[in-house]
C-alpha cells in the first residue's frame, strides 16, 4: 500500500485536549442570556385517549413564561422515514407510551418549570394497554395506530434465489428460534438542546444530536418555519449510537417556546427521560431456518423476524429490513428468504443502535452455524472459512463487496487468539467461541427520498497563514470524525494535520446525512477529500502561473510544495512574501516553497480559495422493494474469538479475553479505529451479558437506571485485542471504508458459541444472565 | 439535572443540640451522612424529609478504635475507611472484605457503616458481616442511650428498631476467637456497582487448628426482608468436625432457611439455590483461614 | 433559606450563599461557571460528576453543596498546572483514551487519584479504581493503558 503522510498514524485526536481538560462544551453546558428553561409533562399511562388537558394553574405559577400543548405546536406529523411520519410533537388525541409527550413549560428556572409540568391537569380514559408482540396482533386487539389496525407497522417479505427448492439439495436442515431483549443507548450524555428564536425570525438550535440535517428537516417541517431560516449546531456530543440520529421532542418543544417567548429556552433529559425515549435497539424473536450440504456448503437461509418496535416508527421503518438484509454475507448465500414484521406496542419506541437491525440476527445466525458445523463435525472456524465471501462478490440481495478481508480477518483471530490450541483442549467450564459480521458503510439512500448529495464539505484556505479551514455538517458524537476528515484533507490537500482546522457540525456549513449507518469515514470523508483536492488544484494553478511550471509537475506534500522535475528559483516570491511580513520572525527560509507562501500567492492572484466537495453514491443495489436498505457503496467486516470462563455453580459468565480483527478498508487513524472496534465490543459484552430494558405490567420501565440497566464497567470488559485488516475499498476515500458499527456483530454470538464450548448449553435468549445459565445447565444435566 | 426537593439543612454542635432537632420533627428529620442512598431516594421523590441534619460538626462518630480486644467503629466512618484500614483488615477480614464489594470506590469515599445499617436495605453489604462478627451498635437517643445487636437490629425492608429522634452513634465489634475465620460472598451480575442477587456471610470458630467447629455463625442477605442467620445450618455445624460433606449438607439447609422474592435482580428459586453454593464457599474459606491461624480473625 | 458556606475548589477559595437542596455538581457548575464536572445520571451509578473532595474521589452529585464547606474540592479544570497537562491527560490525549469525551473528567480524577495513593498499581486496580466511572465508547482498553503508562512516565 502506498506510503502516506497523514493518514494510517497514530495522530492524536483534534479534540482530545479539550476533552481531556474539561474544556469542550456539550448541550447542557451552554447558557445565553435571559435563558428559560422547558420541562416537559410525559404520559403517565401507557394507552389513554387523552380528554381533556388544563394548563390554566400551570400558566399562573410565577415564573411561568409559557405552556404549550399540541394546540399550540400544531398536528404536522413527522418521523424518520417519510413513510411513517407518525409521531406528533404533543399528544392530540392519545397517549400510545408511558413518556409519551402532552406538553412542556418554559420557566425562569428548572425546579418552576417542574412545578409548573405537575401543576397541568390531564383527563385520561384508559385504554387496553399491549405490552408484547402477542397482545397486540391478537384478533381484535385495539389499535395503538388507526391507520395499522391489526398493529403490525410494517411487513417486508423477501426471497432471493428459491429456499423451498434449495433445501432438496441440504443434507442438514435446522431450525432454531432466538430473541434479545430491548436495549438502550446507554450514551453518557443525556440529549440535551438550547433553542435561540431571535428577533428576525432566525432559529438556532444547539442540540446534542448525530444528526443536524435532518433535526434540522424535522424542526422545520414541523413548526412551519423554512429552511433557510433554521440553523442546527451540534455542540460536544456524549455518545449517541443511534438513538440521537432522529429529531426529539426537545428540540422541536425548545424551538416554538423560543420562538413564542422571545427567548432562548433549554431542556435537558433526566437520565430516567433518556430510557423514555429509547429510539434504541428493538427485541427481535427471530426465528431461523438454515440449509446446508454435507460438505459444509451453506445454501439456503429463512430467517422470520418480528420486531417489538414500540409506540411509533422513528428508524424501526429500516431495521425491519436490516434484521433480515445483513444476513446476506459475509458467507456465499444463494438462496434467502426473509419476512419481517415490526409491531407496534404501547412502550418506548425503537429505533437505530450500533449495527441497528443486524445485531440480533448475527447473534443468532452465527449460533445456529456453529451448530451446524458441530453436527457435521467441522471445526467452526475452517467451517467459516470454507464459506465466506470474497472482494468482487455480491450476495444475493445485490450487495457488491466490493472489498472484503473476511478470510483476513478470520485467519488474523483463529491465530490472534491461539483457537488451534484451545478449541476442544479447554478444561471443563472454560470455552472459545468464533462469529463473524458485516456491516454497511453507509446506507446508499437517505432516509427520505431525495436527490441530495449525502455529504458536502468546503475548504476554505486563510489569506495568509495557509491555515486550511474545514467546513462539514457532519457530526463528530466521539467515533473521532472530525480528527478522520481533518486528516483526509490534509493528506489530500498536502499539508499536516495541525495545519487544518476542522468546523463541523453546523448546517450552515453544508449538508450532511450525520453521524448513523457508519458512514462519516467513507461519504463525508470523499466529500471533505474532494473539496482539499479543489483547494490544492486551484493553489497549483495559481503557482503554475507565477513560476511558469506546468501544474502536472507540481506537487503538495507535508506542507510544501513538490517540484517533480527541478526547483525552479522562486527567490523572488520570497522576498515579495517578506517584504508582506516585515517584522514576523518566522519568514520561512528553508531551501523548500511552503505550503504558507503558495496559499498566499493563490490568494494574492485570485481571492479566497474556496475548495468545494460533495458525495452521493451511485445508483447502488438491487430493484427488489426494500433494496434501498442495506445497500452501500462499501461493507465493513469483522471477525472475533472470545474466551470465557463460565462458574458452573452460579451460572456466571466472565469473558476472559477478545481478540478482534476488523476489515476497515484502510485505517485513516489506527488508534481510531481500535477504538471504535474496543468500544463496540464493550456493548456487544453488555447487550450480552447484562443489559435489557424491562417493564412491569402497566407498561413502565421499572429500570430506567444506569444502577439497574447495566452496561459494562471497566472491572467487566477483558483485555481487547485488535488487529485491523486493510483490504483497500476502492469505494471509499484512500480505500477506507466502516468501522464504527461493524465490530459489534461478531461480539455476541462469539460469547454464546464461548459459552457452549465451556458448558454445552446454547442460550437462545438475551442475556446471558447467571440465572439464566444456571437453569439452562440444570435441564442439561437433567438429560 | 436531577433536583432535590427544598429541606432545611441543619448542623448542630453537639449531640445534644442534634438529638432535640431530631425529635422535634419526629420522623420528618433525617441524619444525612454519606447520602449516597438518602440523597438517591430523596430525587426519587420516595423520601421527603423536611429537615436534614448533618453530624459533621460533632466529634466521636469518625474513629476505628481499639474497644478492649475488638473494634469501635464511629457511625460516620466511610466505607472506604473500614476496607483500608489495617486494623479491620487484621482483626476483621470478612468485613473488610464486605466493605469493599459496596458500590463503587466513589460511592465508597462516602457512604457510612452507620449509613449502611439504618437504611436497613435487605441486600446491603455490612449487616451480614457485622452480624457474623456479632456486632453491636450504640443508639444515642434524647436523654438515653442503648445497646442493641444486630441481630436483633432490623425488622423488615427499610426499617429497624430505631425510633424517631435516635441517632446511631457507634458500632461495637467484639474480638473473635483464637481459630476463627469468616468469608463474605457477594453475588451480582457486574464485576462493580452491584446490589447483591444473594449474598452470604460465615463465621466459623475451630477449638484448635484440626479440631471440631465450636461456633458457627451464617448470615444471608437479599434473601429475606432483613438480613437473616440460618439457625439449623449454624446448628447441623456446631460441634461437628469440619469436612466438605458437612459444609455441602449445611448449605443445603442454608438454602431452605431463606424466604426470598423474584424481583428486578434475580428468580427466588435461583436465589435459594445460590444460598447453597455461597454458604458452602464461604464455609470452606471460613474453614481455611480458621485452620490456619494462630490467633483470632475472621 | 440559603447557607453562606467558604470551600476551596482547585486552590481558590471561594464565598457563596446556597439553598440547603443544591448538589456539589449544581455548585459548581451554575455558581461557579466550573463546567467539566458533568452529570449523566444524578443518582451516583455513572461517575460523570466525579470531582475529589478533600484528597478522595466522590460523586459530586450526590454531595450537598452545604456539606462541602470547607472543603478542598478539586475538578478537572484543577488538574493541569502552569506547567502542563497532568501525565494521565497527556497519556489520554497520546493513546486514544477519549471518544466522546464525557465521562473524561471523571476518569482523569479517579486516574490521578489513584496514582497519587498507589503510583505503580496493577492492571486490576487500575480497572478497580475506575469501576465507579462509567464508559459507553472506549471499553475501557486504552483508558487502562493510558493510565499504566502515566503510572510509568510518573515514576521517572
Amino acid at each position: 500500500m502506498k506510503a502516506y503522510n497523514v493518514i494510517n498514524t497514530r495522530l492524536p485526536r483534534v479534540d482530545a485536549m479539550a476533552k481531556a481538560t474539561g474544556d469542550a462544551r456539550y448541550a447542557a453546558d451552554l447558557a445565553m442570556p435571559n435563558m428559560l428553561y422547558g420541562a416537559l409533562l410525559q404520559s403517565p399511562l401507557a394507552h389513554a385517549k387523552i380528554l381533556n388537558i388544563d394548563t390554566t394553574a400551570a400558566k399562573k405559577l410565577p415564573g411561568v413564561r409559557d405552556v404549550v400543548t399540541a394546540k399550540e405546536a400544531g398536528l404536522v406529523k413527522y418521523g424518520v422515514s417519510p413513510a411513517r411520519y407518525d409521531e406528533q410533537v404533543f399528544c392530540s388525541d392519545k397517549v400510545r407510551y408511558v413518556g409519551d409527550e402532552i406538553a412542556a413549560v418554559v420557566a425562569v428556572d428548572l425546579e418552576t418549570a417542574m412545578e409548573a409540568v405537575s401543576l397541568i391537569k390531564v383527563d385520561y380514559e384508559e385504554l387496553p394497554v399491549l405490552l408484547d408482540i402477542e397482545s397486540a396482533t391478537t384478533e381484535g386487539a385495539i389499535a395503538i395506530h388507526d391507520d395499522f389496525p391489526g398493529n403490525v407497522g410494517a411487513e417486508v417479505h423477501q426471497e432471493f434465489g428459491n429456499f423451498e427448492e434449495a433445501l432438496k439439495e441440504c443434507d442438514i436442515v435446522r431450525t432454531d428460534r432466538f430473541v434479545n431483549k430491548r436495549q438502550d443507548g446507554g450514551f453518557l450524555e443525556p440529549q440535551a438542546c438550547l433553542a435561540h428564536y431571535d428577533l428576525s425570525g432566525n432559529l438556532t438550535l444547539w442540540s446534542s444530536t448525530q444528526s443536524v440535517h435532518y433535526v434540522q428537516r424535522s424542526v422545520s417541517m414541523v413548526l412551519g418555519i423554512p429552511i433557510g431560516k433554521v440553523r442546527v449546531i451540534k455542540p460536544y456530543v456524549g455518545g449517541g449510537f443511534g438513538p440521537k440520529a432522529a429529531v426529539n421532542t426537545m428540540e422541536i418543544a425548545a424551538s416554538l417556546m423560543s420562538r413564542r417567548t422571545g427567548k432562548p429556552v433549554k431542556m435537558v433529559f433526566s437520565r430516567e427521560q433518556v430510557f423514555l425515549h429509547s429510539r434504541a435497539r428493538h427485541q427481535f424473536f427471530h426465528e431461523l431456518t438454515t440449509g446446508v450440504k454435507k460438505d459444509g456448503t451453506i445454501v439456503a437461509l429463512k430467517n422470520t423476524c418480528h420486531l417489538d418496535g414500540g409506540a411509533y416508527s422513528s428508524f424501526g421503518i429500516a431495521t425491519i429490513y436490516y434484521a433480515g438484509s445483513l444476513l446476506g454475507a459475509p458467507y456465499k448465500l444463494p438462496n434467502m428468504k426473509y419476512d419481517g414484521y415490526r409491531i407496534y406496542t404501547n412502550k418506548p419506541t425503537c429505533g437505530a443502535q450500533r449495527g441497528h437491525g443486524g445485531v440480533a440476527a448475527r447473534a443468532a445466525w452465527e449460533q445456529q452455524l456453529d451448530i451446524i458445523a458441530a453436527e457435521l463435525k467441522m471445526d467452526p472456524v475452517e467451517f467459516r472459512l470454507k464459506n465466506i465471501m470474497k472482494t468482487g462478490d455480491v450476495t444475493c440481495n445485490d450487495f457488491n463487496m466490493s472489498s472484503l478481508g473476511m478470510k483476513e480477518c478470520l485467519e488474523a483471530v483463529r491465530d490472534g487468539s491461539g483457537w488451534s490450541k484451545k478449541k476442544g483442549k479447554l478444561p471443563k467450564g472454560k470455552g472459545i467461541g468464533a462469529a463473524c459480521g458485516f456491516f454497511v458503510s453507509g446506507a446508499g439512500y437517505p432516509i427520505y427520498r431525495s436527490e441530495t448529495f449525502h455529504s458536502t464539505a468546503t475548504i476554505r484556505l486563510t489569506e495568509d497563514g495557509g491555515a486550511v479551514n474545514l467546513y462539514t455538517a457532519a457530526a463528530e458524537i466521539g467515533q473521532g470524525s472530525d480528527t478522520i476528515l481533518g486528516q483526509i484533507a490534509a493528506e489530500a490537500l498536502g499539508v499536516t494535520l495541525d495545519d487544518v482546522k476542522v468546523h463541523s457540525g453546523d448546517t450552515d456549513f453544508g449538508v450532511d446525512l450525520g453521524a448513523y449507518s457508519s458512514r462519516q469515514t467513507l461519504m463525508s470523508g470523499h466529500a471533505a477529500k474532494a473539496a482539499a483536492e479543489d483547494a490544492k488544484r486551484q493553489v497549483l494553478e495559481a503557482l503554475s502561473e507565477v513560476l511558469n511550471v506546468s501544474p502536472a509537475d507540481l506537487d503538495i506534500a507535508k506542507g510544501v510544495i513538490v517540484f517533480k522535475k527541478g526547483k525552479p528559483d522562486f527567490s523572488r516570491l520570497r522576498t515579495a512574501y517578506a517584504k508582506e511580513h516585515r517584522g514576523w520572525k518566522d519568514i520561512p527560509s528553508e531551501g523548500e516553497l511552503t505550503f504558507k507562501e503558495a496559499a498566499r500567492i493563490a490568494f494574492l492572484t485570485r481571492g479566497v480559495i474556496i475548495g468545494n466537495g460533495a458525495y452521493k453514491p451511485g445508483e447502488l443495489g438491487g430493484k427488489y422493494k426494500g433494496a434501498a436498505v442495506g445497500t452501500s457503496p462499501a461493507y465493513g467486516c469483522s471477525a472475533q474469538v472470545v474466551e470465557v470462563t463460565v462458574d458452573m455453580e452460579t451460572g456466571k459468565v466472565t469473558v476472559d479475553a477478545m481478540t478482534d480483527a476488523h476489515d476497515c478498508g484502510f485505517a485513516i487513524n489506527r488508534t481510531n479505529v481500535e477504538g471504535q472496534m474496543q468500544g463496540s465490543l464493550s456493548m456487544g459484552l453488555g447487550e450480552a451479558l447484562f443489559e435489557e430494558v424491562r417493564f412491569d405490567g402497566k407498561g413502565r420501565v421499572v429500570n430506567a437506571s444506569l444502577g439497574e440497566y447495566r452496561i459494562a464497567t471497566a472491572l467487566d470488559m477483558p483485555n481487547v485485542r485488535t488487529i485491523i485488516v486493510e483490504s483497500d475499498e476502492p469505494n471509499g476515500p484512500f480505500g477506507a471504508k466502516e468501522v464504527g458499527e461493524g465490530a459489534i456483530m461478531p461480539t455476541i454470538p462469539a460469547i454464546l458459541n464461548a459459552v457452549y464450548d465451556a458448558v454445552g448449553v446454547r442460550i437462545n435468549e438475551l442475556p446471558i444472565t447467571s440465572e439464566r445459565l444456571y437453569a439452562a445447565m440444570r435441564e442439561k444435566q437433567k438429560k | 439535572m436531577l433536583l432535590l426537593p427544598k429541606f432545611d439543612y441543619e448542623e448542630p454542635k453537639s449531640m445534644r443540640e442534634a438529638l432535640a432537632m431530631l425529635s422535634e420533627l419526629k420522623g420528618s428529620a433525617k441524619v444525612i451522612a454519606g447520602g449516597t442512598d438518602l440523597l438517591v431516594n430523596m430525587k426519587k421523590g420516595t423520601v421527603r424529609p423536611t429537615r436534614l441534619v448533618s453530624l459533621k460538626k460533632i466529634g466521636g462518630l469518625r474513629e476505628i478504635a481499639r474497644e478492649d480486644a475488638g473494634l469501635s467503629i464511629g457511625s460516620h466512618v466511610t466505607i472506604s475507611e473500614i476496607a483500608d484500614s489495617a486494623l479491620v483488615v487484621s482483626l476483621f477480614p470478612v468485613l473488610a472484605r464486605s466493605a469493599s464489594c459496596l458500590g463503587s470506590p466513589l460511592i465508597r469515599n462516602r457512604a457510612t457503616i452507620g449509613g449502611n445499617i439504618v437504611t436497613a436495605r435487605p441486600a446491603a453489604d455490612l449487616p451480614p458481616a457485622l452480624m457474623v462478627l456479632g456486632a453491636e451498635v450504640q443508639l444515642k437517643g434524647k436523654g438515653k442511650s442503648r445497646t442493641v445487636p444486630l441481630d436483633s437490629f432490623f425488622t423488615g425492608p427499610g426499617s429497624s428498631v430505631m425510633k424517631a429522634g435516635e441517632v446511631l452513634t457507634k458500632i461495637s465489634v467484639p474480638a473473635v476467637p483464637s481459630f476463627t475465620g469468616g468469608d463474605y460472598i457477594k453475588l451480582g451480575h457486574r464485576a462493580a456497582l452491584e446490589i447483591a442477587i444473594v449474598a452470604v456471610a460465615s463465621r466459623l470458630t475451630l477449638d484448635r487448628p484440626d479440631g471440631v467447629i465450636v461456633d458457627a455463625r451464617i448470615v444471608l442477605s437479599s434473601v429475606a426482608p432483613t438480613a437473616v442467620h440460618a439457625p439449623l445450618a449454624e446448628k447441623a455445624l456446631t460441634g461437628q468436625r469440619p469436612s466438605e460433606e458437612l459444609f455441602a449438607r449445611a448449605a443445603s439447609i442454608a438454602a431452605t432457611e431463606c424466604s426470598p422474592i423474584t424481583d428486578l435482580r434475580g428468580g427466588a428459586g435461583y436465589r435459594c439455590d445460590m444460598v447453597g453454593i455461597l454458604t458452602r464457599r464461604t464455609l470452606l474459606k471460613a474453614f481455611h483461614d480458621a485452620s490456619g491461624m494462630k490467633e483470632g480473625g475472621a | 433559606m440559603k447557607k453562606l458556606m467558604t470551600l476551596t475548589v482547585n486552590d481558590r477559595a471561594y464565598e457563596v450563599a446556597v439553598a440547603p437542596n443544591r448538589t456539589l455538581t449544581q455548585l459548581l457548575r451554575d455558581d461557579l461557571n466550573l463546567l467539566g464536572t458533568k452529570e449523566g445520571c444524578g443518582v451516583g451509578d455513572c461517575g460523570a460528576c466525579t470531582v475529589i473532595m478533600d484528597g478522595k474521589p466522590v460523586n459530586s452529585c450526590l454531595v450537598l453543596a452545604v456539606q462541602a464547606d470547607g472543603s478542598h474540592i478539586k475538578t478537572i479544570e484543577g488538574v493541569a498546572t502552569s506547567d502542563g497537562l497532568h501525565p494521565v491527560q497527556q497519556t489520554f490525549v497520546e493513546m486514544g483514551a477519549i471518544q466522546c469525551g464525557f465521562c473524561t473528567p471523571g476518569m482523569v480524577l479517579s486516574a490521578t487519584s489513584l496514582l497519587e495513593k498507589n503510583p505503580h498499581p496493577t492492571e486490576h486496580e487500575v480497572r478497580q479504581a475506575l469501576s465507579g466511572n462509567l464508559c459507553r465508547c472506549t471499553g475501557y482498553q486504552k483508558i487502562v493503558e493510558a493510565v499504566q503508562e502515566a503510572s510509568r512516565r510518573m515514576k521517572k
